[in-house]
């Protein structure tokens, strides 16, 4: 593999925005990033789209890469859909990075774009892809969450004020960021205190509905210097899939751990090695596990890593100082991109809410299920690690 | 406070399980037996499953992995209660995961859910049960799982 450097990144405000469409959002995404990277449009030779409902939600199940870029008069190239739950932006990301890093292309391009107001169900939980089994019982991804929390208390001694600690962080963080859907100061009473959606969880434990794109250029080593001095190297960018388990433990999520595993011995590094990350706190139970299957802490030191204030911005490892899922919004396909843009600006020094001389960055996400009724794992998990290249 | 809306005339209640549920359950045939769940278990590896899997994919040997009745008590692994339901579902429910004797840990509804009488590590027992209802409003049963002390 050849070294991959990101020089440009572009991201729509995101929100709920009922009068725009898929492709509009990804054309605003993808014109931001050329523009960022100071690139003509006739350079992209090859271009990856994330998207996960557009199917289900717009009849568009193919061809929204080629819309949003004919759009923007990119037309001719190779252009192809990715759809990986809610790993699908990151997945575009991953494709576009092995189409450079191989050596098969010079500069690639690579979106992310979802529509979530579009669903009906208004109040309901979205319902997870696929899982018709699961679904005629009752299941829903909060559900599954839920499940997760009551585990880890017992287990762990971790509590409802542990939980809504993750979400006022990531509020606070979210404060000075323009992107972000919800950047209103929230408190840990008001999280306990919202309606309970899944006991233990609250609705400002979940992540809102929310549409947005992002968007990313890659180029190589060999004509990077043509664009910018100062790219964003993709140290890592490792995908995988959940691994089966007989009675798999449901605080730990094994296609996180490898996924983790696989980008710390890609790039080389370690936890302790990261200036912060940007994680899937798709529920605050997410995030406390996160921190524990990235060797951030201990198994079931999530709570008290949380309570000690290291993930905040003034701790040893930040985490998602861009407001993360929980404030910026999740539309689904577009998160893995916005993570990567969100840390771009970091690495660059020029965040909002910025992270001094972070250089190390490590972006996750990760959804979807296996329609079994057997306990399963999250079924696409995507990191990214990524370094200031100069 | 739960209605209870087991049906006591087990001729029926087939009728009554969806469509979609109805291979995984051997309903009892007199009011004596219980109700259990069907898995399958691999000839080559003896590795159980459910619901049953056209192949074991443990092994790849066994093509056909036999029917097997799953013992029909569990102890409660972890649960949830659902105050914001999916379509067709009536909250308050509880639905968590259950691990059966044969080693298997499976999702399943909760016929109890009142946070004070679930317990992790409890003793629970199968039963068949309303779940949910259709679009027509018609009640549609599945497998569930209730404290063996209730």
């Amino acid at each position: 593999m050849r070294t991959v450097y990101i020089i440009g990144v572009g991201m729509t405000m995101f929100g709920r925005f009922p009068e725009s469409n898929v492709i509009e959002l990804g054309r605003t995404a993808a014109l931001n990033a050329l523009r960022d990277a100071c690139i003509n449009k006739k350079d992209i030779q090859v271009a990856y789209a994330g998207h996960a409902r557009t199917g289900q939600l717009y009849n568009r199940e193919c061809g929204v890469g080629q819309s949003i870029l004919w759009e923007l008069g990119i037309s001719g190239i190779p252009i192809s859909s990715v759809g990986n739950f809610c790993s699908s932006g990151s997945t575009a990301l991953r494709e576009a990075w092995m189409a450079v890093g191989t050596g098969m292309y010079d500069v690639a391009l690579a979106i992310g774009v979802e529509k979530l107001t579009g669903r009906t169900g208004k109040g309901r939980p979205l319902t997870s892809d696929g899982v018709e089994l699961l679904t005629l019982m009752g299941f829903s991804p909060p559900i599954y969450f839920g499940n997760v929390a009551t585990r880890h208390m017992a287990d762990y001694g971790t509590t409802p004020e542990h939980l809504a600690m993750v979400a006022v962080k990531n509020r606070k963080n979210a404060g000075p960021n323009p992107r972000c859907q919800y950047k209103d100061p929230i408190t840990i009473e008001e999280v306990l205190n919202s309606p309970v959606i899944v006991e233990p969880l609250t609705l400002l434990n979940c992540c809102p509905t929310t549409d947005g794109s992002a968007a990313a250029i890659l180029c190589s080593k060999e004509v990077v210097n043509k664009y910018t001095r100062k790219p964003v190297e993709i140290a890592a960018s490792a995908l995988r899939s959940g691994p089966y388990e007989k009675c798999k433990d449901i605080t730990t999520f094994g296609s996180d751990r490898l996924a983790a595993l696989d980008a710390y011995e890609t790039a080389g590094i370690g936890p302790e090695d990261l200036d912060f990350a940007e994680v899937h706190d798709c529920f605050t139970i997410a995030e406390i596990i996160h921190y524990e299957d990235f060797g951030f802490c201990k198994k079931g030191g999530g709570g008290r890593f949380i309570e000690e204030g290291i993930s905040d911005m003034g701790g040893k490892l930040p985490v998602s100082p861009s407001g993360g899922l929980m404030s910026r919004g999740h539309p689904i396909g577009a998160t893995g991109l916005a993570q990567v843009a969100e840390a771009v600006w970091q690495l660059r020094g020029v965040a909002e809410n910025q992270v001094k001389g972070a250089k190390v960055a490590f972006t996750h996400c990760a959804g979807g299920f296996q329609d079994t009724i057997e306990l399963g794992d999250v079924q696409s998990s995507a990191v990214t690690i990524l370094k200031r290249g100069w | 406070m739960t209605r209870d809306n087991s049906v006591s005339r087990v001729d029926t209640i087939g009728d009554f399980i969806d469509p979609k549920l109805r291979p995984f359950i051997k309903l009892p045939e007199s009011p004596s037996e219980k109700p259990h769940l069907i898995g399958s278990k691999c000839s080559s590896c003896g590795e159980y499953f459910f619901p049953r899997r056209a192949i074991c994919p443990n092994c790849l040997k066994d093509e056909m992995p036999e029917d097997v009745l799953l013992g029909n008590k569990g102890k409660l692994y972890t649960y949830c209660i659902v105050k914001a339901a999916p379509l067709g579902f009536n909250a308050p429910y509880a639905i968590g995961y259950v691990d059966l004797p044969e080693g298997l840990r499976i999702f399943s509804p909760l016929a109890e859910c009142d946070k004070e009488k679930l317990k992790i590590n409890m003793d629970l027992e199968l039963i068949v049960d309303k779940i949910r209802e259709d679009e027509a409003g018609q009640a549609v049963y599945g497998y569930k799982f209730k404290p063996v002390s209730l």
